[in-house]
């Protein structure tokens, strides 16, 4: 006998919001199926609480107390608006598209800069189109394993973001990087939620660089809920790097999937200093022998924010080499969390893995808790876990105010040194130099 | 003119006394050597001095030209013209030898009403200075002292103290951990510092140091008190006794 869970008001609300797109919903058969699975799927699971171990630090059913309404169709962005938005990111010198509560805005994209190396298309467009390529990844690239319920949502909502896939012959490069800005919110008065869908397609000894950024409009709370799927061929290499600085009342939920080929190189780095409650989540599948997965990443909150990074690395083939290293400044009542787990199959010899994650604890109240998971079923492995947190080295302090830094400032220099070992590891230049200034002025914001 | 005058210092955390009523004059233009034996708070005196805040002081005063520094923060007293010379710098892994040699310069500019130094002007400063040190360039690109050996940390230390321009400089234990090249080179630096204006404590276990650097007086320290004051003769005298008459065991 099976009894009809009770529903939170929040998963009713997602009900409602589900039945009313589908009586809108005019797309093919293959993705109406789609989301109907995948809202069964969400109906079945409901929202994550604390004695979901995936989510133990992160309970998005009390979290969660009412679905806002998708931000529909957005106001015209102006560009000068879109460079206060972007703040130092602006000024990286990358081909951008603009997703505006995941619209694809194609007067602030440079699309056409980019239809000699890519084929781009609105993910509306792409399903509607449905090119091998599309229905090859969408969904499949690498779904987590139980099924993860805010993922199942964003598929269920499937409707908007963008679809990239490089068309240039190996080995090839492109020559800027590409900058996906996800705008959430709007003018209006009233708070909004928006379900994007990304899908990049790394072609085989293609590399590659793809910023995301995630900034936002209006000071109204947002529930953002933004998937990447990234499927990287043999021996391409990408790094994707994400900033997340929206607003300090928005619920951001976040996920990668990727899958890597054989001798692929994934480098990604997440710098997050936004949102009120933040789950980064990171999945990544060897599918080829000799590749890498590098995950890093830099947190920086105060006030009550609540910022979690859930990795989960699959060594389902021999050879590839995984490493995640984190960095957390964490004030006031702020919590940070990462949980990482490792899983190397049976098969996977010589799996080579690595994590570490440190916290700067900057208040008495502020939390981390760090999760690492290794799950070995090879013989022929190093894996290895670190974990710290701390507070500011007295000791450093004395030396910098010895040579005349006043205390304050003795301070800042070495929290942003702290993060700064973090964001070292971001190979992009440009993006290297705005994540240290974008460090700097949430430092110089401190008691402000 | 340095003026410590019955200085008791402890142990802020456990109430441990260190230092037992320290007198000391240290006119400008001289340079004074203290030393002792192991444990007689010798890099106690050296800390306080720079105002680490691990000690307490109990009683006495240091003053400095006149102002009483006995309460002054660390980053004041630099402005005051005191600088520490560490016996151990520190690595601080994240922090450009660079960008804090230039905080730490425009600071102490900024607090002592002088102009910041525009970029180049501070570049060409600090390889001006650095080249008499014989730092390389290389080693101003990395963190600060990060997998520096002893002797390259301990040229970064008098590179900063030519580049902050202290009256006061206080060296504790500049020679320990160095060969004598290094020595040299380091002894070399400080000695370009000695002026009128500027008074210099040298901290240090053994006489080697004084070869390079020649003390005006030599302060015995012992117990946390000063135990005899001498001419540079009476760092050689130590050398061939040791400190046992200072309750120093031979090892």
């Amino acid at each position: 006998m099976t009894a009809e869970r009770l529903k939170t008001k929040a998963e009713q609300g997602y009900a409602a919001q589900f039945s009313e797109l589908e009586s809108r919903s005019s797309s093919q058969d293959w993705v109406q199926r789609l989301r109907e699975d995948a809202m069964s799927e969400f109906n079945a699971i409901g929202l994550p609480h604390r004695r979901v171990e995936e989510w133990k630090y992160t309970d998005l059913r009390a979290r969660i107390g009412e679905v806002y309404g998708p931000a529909g169709d957005a106001a015209a962005l102006s560009g000068e608006k879109l460079a206060t938005l972007l703040g130092p990111l602006g000024d990286i010198d990358a081909v951008r598209l603009v997703l505006v509560n995941g619209v694809l805005d194609e007067a602030l994209s440079d699309l056409a800069a980019l239809s000699g190396s890519c084929e781009i298309l609105p993910l509306h467009k792409a399903v509607d189109d449905a090119p091998d390529w599309v229905r090859g990844m969408l969904t499949t690239v690498n779904p987590p394993r139980p099924a993860d319920a805010t993922v199942a949502l964003n598929q269920a909502f499937l409707a908007n973001g963008v679809a990239l896939r490089t068309r240039m012959a190996a080995p090839g490069r492109l020559e800027k990087p590409i900058m996906i800005v996800h705008v959430t919110g709007g003018e209006s008065e009233r708070p909004t939620s928006a379900m994007t869908r990304n899908l990049l397609a790394i072609g085989d000894g293609v590399e590659a660089t793809v910023v995301e950024a995630h900034v936002q409009l209006g000071t109204m709370p947002s529930q953002v809920n933004a998937v990447t799927e990234t499927m990287l061929g043999e021996r391409a290499s990408l790094q994707h790097i994400k900033a997340q600085t929206e607003g300090a009342e928005t619920t951001h939920l976040s996920t990668w999937m990727t899958r890597l080929g054989a001798q692929a190189s994934y480098r990604a780095f997440q710098f997050s200093t936004g949102g009120a409650l933040s789950r980064n989540q990171i999945f990544v599948a060897f599918a080829g022998e000799g590749a890498s997965s590098h995950l890093n990443g830099a947190v920086m909150a105060r006030g009550g924010q609540h910022n979690d990074t859930t990795m989960v690395v699959d060594h389902a083939v021999p050879g590839c080499e995984s490493r995640e290293f984190y960095k957390l400044v964490l004030d006031d009542a702020a919590r940070g969390i990462v949980q990482c787990k490792v899983n190397v199959h049976r098969d996977a010899q010589k799996s080579d893995g690595h994590q570490a994650a440190h916290a700067m604890l900057l208040s008495e109240a502020a939390e981390f808790d760090s999760k690492p998971e290794l799950e070995i079923f090879a013989d022929d492995v190093v894996c290895g876990h670190g974990s710290t947190s701390g507070q500011v080295d007295e000791e450093f302090l004395f030396y910098l105010r010895s040579r005349g830094i006043p205390e304050p400032q003795a301070r800042a220099l070495l929290i942003s040194a702290f993060t700064g070992e973090a964001i070292a590891k971001v190979d992009d230049e440009a993006v290297r130099g705005a994540f240290q200034t974008m460090a700097e002025a949430w430092l110089a914001d401190e008691g402000a | 003119m340095l003026e410590i005058k019955n200085l008791h210092v402890k142990i802020a955390e456990d109430d441990t006394e260190i230092l037992k009523g320290i007198d000391l004059v240290l006119p400008k233009g001289e340079v004074h050597a203290i030393m002792g034996p192991n444990g007689s708070g010798k890099s106690t005196l050296a800390y306080v001095l720079a105002g680490k805040d691990d000690y307490e002081v109990t009683d006495g005063s240091i003053t400095w030209n006149g102002e009483d520094i006995t309460a002054m923060a660390p980053d004041e007293r630099a402005v005051a013209g005191v600088f520490l010379a560490f016996q151990y710098p520190i690595e601080i892994p994240g922090v450009a030898t660079m960008t804090f040699l230039r905080t730490s310069l425009n600071a102490v500019r900024k607090a002592r009403g002088q102009e910041e130094l525009s970029t180049p002007d501070f570049m060409r400063l600090v390889k001006e200075k650095a080249a008499d040190l014989k730092i390389s360039s290389d080693k101003l690109k990395r963190p600060l002292n990060v997998g520096f050996s002893g002797g390259e940390k301990k040229r970064q230390e008098v590179l900063q103290m030519s580049l902050l321009e202290p009256t006061l400089c206080v060296l504790d234990e500049t020679d320990s951990g160095l060969d004598i090249d290094a020595l040299k080179i380091v002894a070399e630096g400080v000695n370009a510092l000695r002026s009128p204006d500027r008074a210099t404590l040298v901290i240090t276990h053994y006489q080697r140091l004084l070869n390079y650097i020649v003390p005006d007086k030599v302060h015995v320290l012992s117990g946390g008190r000063v135990v005899r004051t001498g001419g540079k003769e009476l760092a050689l005298e130590l050398e061939e006794t040791g400190y046992a008459e200072f309750g120093e065991e031979a090892a």
